[in-house]
Parts: C-alpha cells; structure tokens; sequence
C-alpha cells in the first residue's frame, strides 16, 4: 500500500506513533467494552455473585493444617481397622478386604467367576470323601484342590446358603443342604459325601459304583464318592464292595460271554481291574482282546452301532473307559476326550464289566 | 486532515482485511486475563454494581465507570507488546 510514497521520517514518524496509539487505544476500548457487556449480562441474568459464598461456609471449609490429619481435618487411616458386615453372609469382615471379599460373595467382578468354575471344577474331579476323614478334610483340601486360595475354614455356622464356601461345609453332611444348591443334579449328587446305599436301587448302584470308587466306610456305612483312583481305598474293596452290591441282581448277559459263562467272567473282572492301573489295555482276556484293541485306537471306527454288539465292544471298550473315568468322576466330558464316539455308553459299559465280576 | 482520515481509514481496512485486526484483539484479551486485569476489572464493577445497585444498573453506568479505570489499569507490559505488533504491522503494510 502506498500512502503518498514518503518515507517514515520525522512528521510522518510522529504521525504513525499516533496512528499507532490510536489503533492500540481502540482495541484496549473494545476488550474493556466486552468486558461491560459480560458484566452486565451476569448481573441481569442473575449468575454474577455465584461464585461468591459467605463467612460460614468459607470458615468451615478452610484448609486445615494441622499434623495427623489432611487438608480437610480427617484423620488418615481412621477406618482401616474397622469391620464391616457383609450384607450377604453376614460375616464381619475387615475393611481393607471388604471390596474384595463383596466380589466374591456375591459372584459379581472379574475373578469370582474364574474362581467359582475352577471350585467346582476341582470338586467334581475329585469327589467329595465321606465324613470319616472329616479330620483330613483341610489338608486334603489344599491338597486336592485350588492350592491357590488358601482360606481358613472359620465359623461354618456363620455361612449363609449363598456364601461361595459353603461347598465345604457341605462335605461331610449327608447331603441335608445338598437341595438347597442351586446346582444340577449331578453336581448336587458330588456333594454328598456318602451315599447311603440302602436306598438306591441296583440300577443306581450300579450307575454310582460305574463312576465312583464306592467303598462303603466302616464308620457311617456310606459309600465313598471319590473316583476310582481315590487313595483312601484299594481296588480289592472297590471289588469286593462291587461283588456285595451287585451280585445279588440281575447282570445283563454278553453275548461273547454267554457261552463262557461264569468261568469267563471272572479272569476277565480281574484283568480288566488291573486295567485301572494301567491306561492302555492291551493284554485283556481273549475275547476281549479284538474289541479292546479296537477301543483303545481311539481313531478306529470299529464302533457297531447295534446296542447288542455295542455291549461287547464296550466290555473291552470300558476297561480303555475305565481309565479315562478315573480322571473324573465319570463326566461325559472325559468320556468323549478318551472315547470320541458314544460317550453314553460309557457308564452302562463299565457296570457290564462288574457284572462280570460276579 | 483529510490524509490523516485516509490514512486511518485505509490502515483499518487493512488491519481487518488482513485478520490482524482480530488476531491482535484475541492477544489483548489473553494477555489482560492472563496478568489479572479481567479480575480486577470484574472487581470494579462488582463495586458499580453494588453502589448502584444490583437492579437498576445499566450498561452505560458500567461501561462509563469502568472504562477509563480499565484502561489506566493495563499493565506496561502489555501495553508495549501491543504497541510494538501494531507498529510491525504498519510498516510491513504502509511502505
């Protein structure tokens, strides 16, 4: 832009630092202008004095500056050693552990539950004992299961029905608080630490002694409902508790063993015991032999699928199933991993082997 | 006279044309908010406000009782920066 093409010299100069305050006087006239408008806005609007409070509550809210106590005259760690009840199962907790312990309690936050299905995953792999190992029940638990959480078993009576240890408890009561469960049945059927088998009827003892070890205890005449690897009691009393219950009924007839008879039953009874121990089978009883082979190479579809040939398969097929049932108390799951195809034959299989015992 | 009119006149059309105008009224503002003069400022007028009394006050009582206190109350600081972004402005766009 060129104004008269003069360069800034003396009157021009002065001409300039005038123009100059000018400009600067305008722009300061137009901040405090806008500062007026805003102003007076607020006050016709009626949230100018907002921001101010009165005397009381500016004393009240002073910073304090006391020692052992904060800017706001609390205490530091006044509440850290007070209890709490728990609104759930009514147990006094610390409240420091308190957040922890309400996650928990009631099933809610990330870890309670992870930590409910490896609870009860670990109940079902190892089923409960009965109660004359109440006096182990502690150390078997932190042997058995989560080694992780070791908590105190303290005030069983204080538990509610919901509190998430109350599966403890429940060991060695003959399953009085087992209804009250919100569990399927089978699990509900784990917790009971003895079974008194006078009620059950063949059926059932069979179907329990397929997936349990079964003793029966001296101590509460139950029977034991670990699995068939439970250390407490041998294979004999596993067999010989099988040769009380299930002598007297009915067994259903093989049709490989049908001419053998009894004379079959027995060595094939014993040689499929030993397949407890051992995970392959290989050197079962003739008969048994081509099916069992059959049955252990898992991936081999020698599978008839008539009910009738079926039963001879799994005769042999069950001492492989034997095996993979001792790992659990006879999950269908671990049927399948062991034995992909029909895993409901499995339970009837194994009881056709005690038949056979008899 | 009439140069100087023109003067002003083309040296603000200008200052808009170019945004100078507005930028420098945006570095004002920060700058008086920055060193305090909109709390005083505010102050004063809490003060018109009450003599006057919270009602009946005008903008015009306002603008008139506050203004000349506002402007004696910039800082020199300030004062001097603005001076000197006008005058940068000036001889970069009038020669």
């Amino acid at each position: 832009m060129k104004m008269e093409e003069k360069p800034l010299s003396g009157p021009d100069n002065t001409r300039l630092e005038a123009l100059i305050q000018d400009i600067y006087s305008e722009l300061v006239e137009d901040a405090c202008l806008g500062l007026c408008f805003e102003v007076h806005r607020a006050v016709k609007q009626g949230y100018f004095f907002l921001d101010e409070t009165d005397q009381d509550s500016i004393k009240e809210f002073e910073i304090v500056d006391q020692p052992g106590v904060d800017i706001f005259g609390q205490v530091f760690n006044q509440w850290k050693n007070k209890e709490c009840e728990c609104p759930n199962c009514k147990r006094l907790i610390a409240a420091s552990r308190f957040a922890p312990h309400l996650e928990k309690c009631l099933g809610m936050g990330r870890n309670s539950s992870r930590i409910a299905n490896r609870r009860l995953a670990s109940n079902n792999n190892i089923s409960k004992s009965e109660s004359d190992q109440e006096d182990n029940d502690d150390l078997n638990d932190n042997d058995w299961s989560y080694g992780a959480e070791k908590k105190a078993k303290k005030r069983k009576s204080d538990k509610n029905q919901n509190s998430p240890r109350r599966s403890k408890s429940l060991k060695h009561k003959n399953g009085e608080l087992g209804t009250s469960i919100s569990l399927d049945p089978y699990k509900q059927y784990n917790y009971n630490a003895g079974i008194s088998f006078e009620s059950l009827g063949p059926n059932e003892v069979r179907s329990l002694l397929t997936t349990q070890c079964g003793v029966i205890s001296e101590h509460t005449k139950k029977m034991c409902t670990r699995s068939h690897r439970c250390p407490q009691h041998t294979d004999d009393q596993r067999r010989a508790i099988r040769l009380r219950l299930l002598g007297p009924s009915v067994r259903p007839t093989l049709p490989d063993a049908d001419v053998e008879g009894d004379s079959f039953d027995v060595p094939d009874g014993q040689a499929l015991l030993s397949c407890l121990q051992w995970e392959d089978s290989p050197d079962i009883s003739p008969t048994d032999s081509a099916s069992s082979k059959a049955s252990t190479n898992h991936s081999d579809s020698r599978r008839p699928k008539k009910k009738k040939s079926a039963l001879s398969m799994n005769s042999g097929g069950g001492g492989v199933n034997l095996t993979g049932v001792i790992g659990s108390s006879a999950q269908s799951n671990i049927s399948l991993s062991t034995k992909k195809k029909k895993p409901k034959t499995a339970a009837p299989s194994v009881s056709s082997i005690y038949d056979e015992l008899n | 006279m009439n140069k100087e009119s023109r003067l002003k006149a083309r040296v603000n059309q200008k200052l808009t044309e170019t945004g100078e105008r507005d930028r420098l009224k945006e570095l004002l503002r920060a700058k008086l908010t920055e060193c305090g003069w909109e709390d005083q400022m505010k102050a004063q007028c809490k003060e018109v406000i009450k003599e006057k009394g919270l009602e009946h006050v005008t903008v015009e009582d306002i603008v008139l009782e506050v203004t000349p206190k506002g402007r004696a109350l910039v800082p020199d600081s300030v004062k001097k920066e603005l001076l000197q972004r006008i005058r940068a402005f000036l001889t970069q766009h009038v020669s």
